[in-house]
């Protein structure tokens, strides 16, 4: 017994290294296969530091933007029954499964001058291909089901008696959302959010297909490769990386810091 | 105050059916029945949390079948409390108050009257997570009472309580009730009941099946399931005969009972109280006792003295004191004379919980 034991926990121990080796291997590989002047040169690159602020402002305006839509979505997905809520919950999945590029051919067409949302704009004098909006809209439509489920979960895991408590208690719809609701699945959504923003900050099937220029930062990486060769795209992609890193590494503890300040505020308000 | 009109509600497979209910200024109702028997799906809709299929809810004389559950002047403590575990306890009974837009210094006052008032101002501080459940009952209703409700239901409110701390919430729920706050107390614990109510409405399968006052409903439960509320254990089904000069029941294992003089249906269930029965070697004399043999099948303690189960056919279970105990020594296995009046007897008619006979 204690042997088999022992042997399951052996093979279980070596797959979970492989898996982890995996992921680990390609990116050490990189960053030791550049020089530390390569990834210094390469940072004074202007046109790679214009794409790596492009890709972190649009991913974080797209976040920020659509959350407003989304995490209503998410509530309603979370504590409302409807018909064919299946089909919306089908719906809200499907960017995950898309193939991106066809997700960016599909959105291209809706957002081009001939495209209902795209000749709207236009008459509006805003044009939503190779700009920054459109950017916007394509890393937006692959991330929305990451904050969109995320926060559903947070939803539906708060107690439904505290709102029911609320509405007893004299308060709105509306105040139990913000004062009852969103603060218990708070982490949930800003897990979610930050998920949404990762996940677009990398995006480059759709991206690529709506907007070539201005260049984000998977797009340049792309087009060194493509234009120089490995060793060009390698340094952009390992500041890329880096970049990435820091921000979800600040977001989190920005999230987890926020929780404490407001443990604080409460308990000085007290 | 408070009426409800053939209430009707049917969630799934359950069904709240024709709930018509009166509760007077300052009672304290408490609605009994077992869990499943739909007594909080009835106080979700007295409160509005649930609208009604059919029926009508009137509050003070006004109609509030429709009114928004924010307008209906009805405070709900809900059984597992629903405290907002991210606000602090004053928070949490101050967030009615922020709803209101009183002043600070207003919301600040009452905050710490309804904390005195339940003995939790030393709590203030702290987070629902880090509160007994004595104390999570007495925050989850200062901040139903801040906004001062016109009646106030509670659903279970023993039921996250200590044994050792249930004396301390009656207390202070009787309290309240005689400061003249009008409770509805739903509850599956008939001790809850008899110890707090001034009138009770028995639940069973959606319905009410029996209301009144405690020693109404107690004395007289009109079937067996209020009588086993009551604690009544003696129950047997039985066939109603009526001769000249007397009238009779026999049960399904032929016991023969003889009943007063009176009008009985055909069939139905035969009731008596374990307190009503008496056991002796000899029996009991007098034309109008029953006499039943039948041998000692168990003794077990009980907080009065003891608990004597006969078989007699029928199962007889008698309540008898320390003291007749040491008398008479009874012992698994004896043969003994189960005796009781006939006017002890109570007859409920088959098919039609209301009627006794």
């Amino acid at each position: 017994m204690m042997k088999g034991h022992t042997l399951f926990n052996w093979v279980f121990t070596i797959l979970a290294a492989l898996v982890l080796l995996f992921i680990i291997a390609p990116l050490a590989g990189m960053f030791l296969d550049s020089s530390f002047g390569e990834v210094r040169t390469t940072a004074a690159d202007p046109a790679v530091r214009r794409s790596v602020w492009y890709t972190l402002a649009i991913a974080f305006s797209s976040t920020l933007i659509f959350a407003v839509g989304a995490v209503p979505l998410a509530w309603i997905m979370a504590r409302r029954s409807f018909p064919f809520k299946k089909v919306v919950q089908g719906i809200i999945d499907l960017p995950v499964v898309l193939p991106h590029t066809a997700a960016g051919i599909a959105l291209l067409g809706f957002i081009s001058r001939d495209g209902a949302l795209g000749g709207a704009a236009q008459k509006a004098g805003i044009l939503l291909v190779n700009n920054g909006a459109g950017i916007a809209l394509a890393m937006a439509f692959v991330s929305l089901p990451f904050l969109i489920n995320a926060a559903r979960d947070g939803f539906a895991a708060v107690p439904e008696r505290t709102e029911k408590a609320a509405l007893t208690l004299g308060a709105s719809q509306s105040r139990i959302f913000f004062t009852v609701s969103l603060p218990q699945a708070w982490r949930s959504v800003v897990s979610g959010f930050i998920m949404m923003f990762a996940r677009g900050m990398s995006e480059f099937g759709a991206v690529v297909i709506i907007a070539y220029h201005p260049m984000i930062a998977p797009v340049l990486i792309y087009d060194r490769f493509n234009t120089y060769g490995i060793s060009a795209a390698r340094p952009a992609s390992i500041i890329f990386i880096l970049v990435a890193l820091v921000f979800f590494v600040m977001f989190r503890v920005l999230a987890t810091e926020r929780r404490q300040i407001f443990r604080r505020e409460d308990d000085a308000a007290d | 105050m408070l009426r409800t009109e053939r209430l009707s509600k049917r969630i799934d497979a359950f069904a709240l059916r024709e709930i018509s209910l009166e509760v007077a200024q300052g009672d304290y109702y408490v609605l009994l029945g077992r869990s499943g028997a739909g007594k909080t799906q009835l106080l979700e809709l007295i409160c509005g949390l649930t609208p009604p299929d059919s029926g009508r809810i009137f509050l003070e004389g006004e109609e509030i079948t429709h009114r928004r559950v924010q307008d209906r002047g009805i405070g709900l403590v809900f059984q597992d409390l629903a405290l907002f575990p991210h606000y602090s306890v004053k928070d949490n009974i101050m967030y009615p108050l922020k709803i209101k837009n009183l002043s600070l210094k207003e919301r600040v006052d009452r905050v710490q009257r309804a904390a005195a008032e339940m003995n939790i101002t030393d709590l203030l501080l702290r987070k629902p997570d880090t509160l007994s459940g004595g104390e999570k009952q007495r925050v989850a209703l200062a901040r139903t009472l801040v906004t001062q409700p016109k009646i106030l239901l509670l659903d279970e409110p023993m039921a996250s309580v200590d044994a050792s701390l249930k004396d301390d919430i009656r207390r202070m729920l009787r309290r309240l009730n005689r400061s003249g706050q009008t409770i509805i107390h739903v509850t599956h614990d008939y001790g809850e009941a008899i110890s707090l109510a001034s009138r009770v409405g028995v639940m069973h399968n959606g319905r009410i099946i029996q209301e009144g006052t405690p020693l109404e409903v107690f004395n007289h439960p009109v079937n067996r399931f209020v009588a086993r509320y009551a604690g009544i254990k003696n129950f047997f089904r039985a066939t109603f005969i009526k001769s000249y000069n007397s009238c009779s029941g026999i049960t399904e294992k032929r016991t023969k009972f003889r009943l007063p003089k009176g009008c009985y249906p055909s069939a139905g269930l035969l009731i008596i109280g374990s307190s009503e029965v008496l056991l002796s070697r000899q029996g009991a004399a007098g034309v109008q006792i029953n006499n039943i043999h039948g041998i000692i099948d168990d003794v077990v303690p009980s907080p009065t003295g003891f608990e004597i189960t006969v078989n007699a056919g029928d199962f007889f279970y008698a309540d008898i004191t320390h003291r007749e105990m040491e008398e008479n020594r009874f012992v698994t296995g004896e043969k003994v004379i189960v005796s009781f009046r006939s006017e002890s007897l109570r007859v409920v008619g088959e098919g039609d919980d209301k009627k006794e006979y």
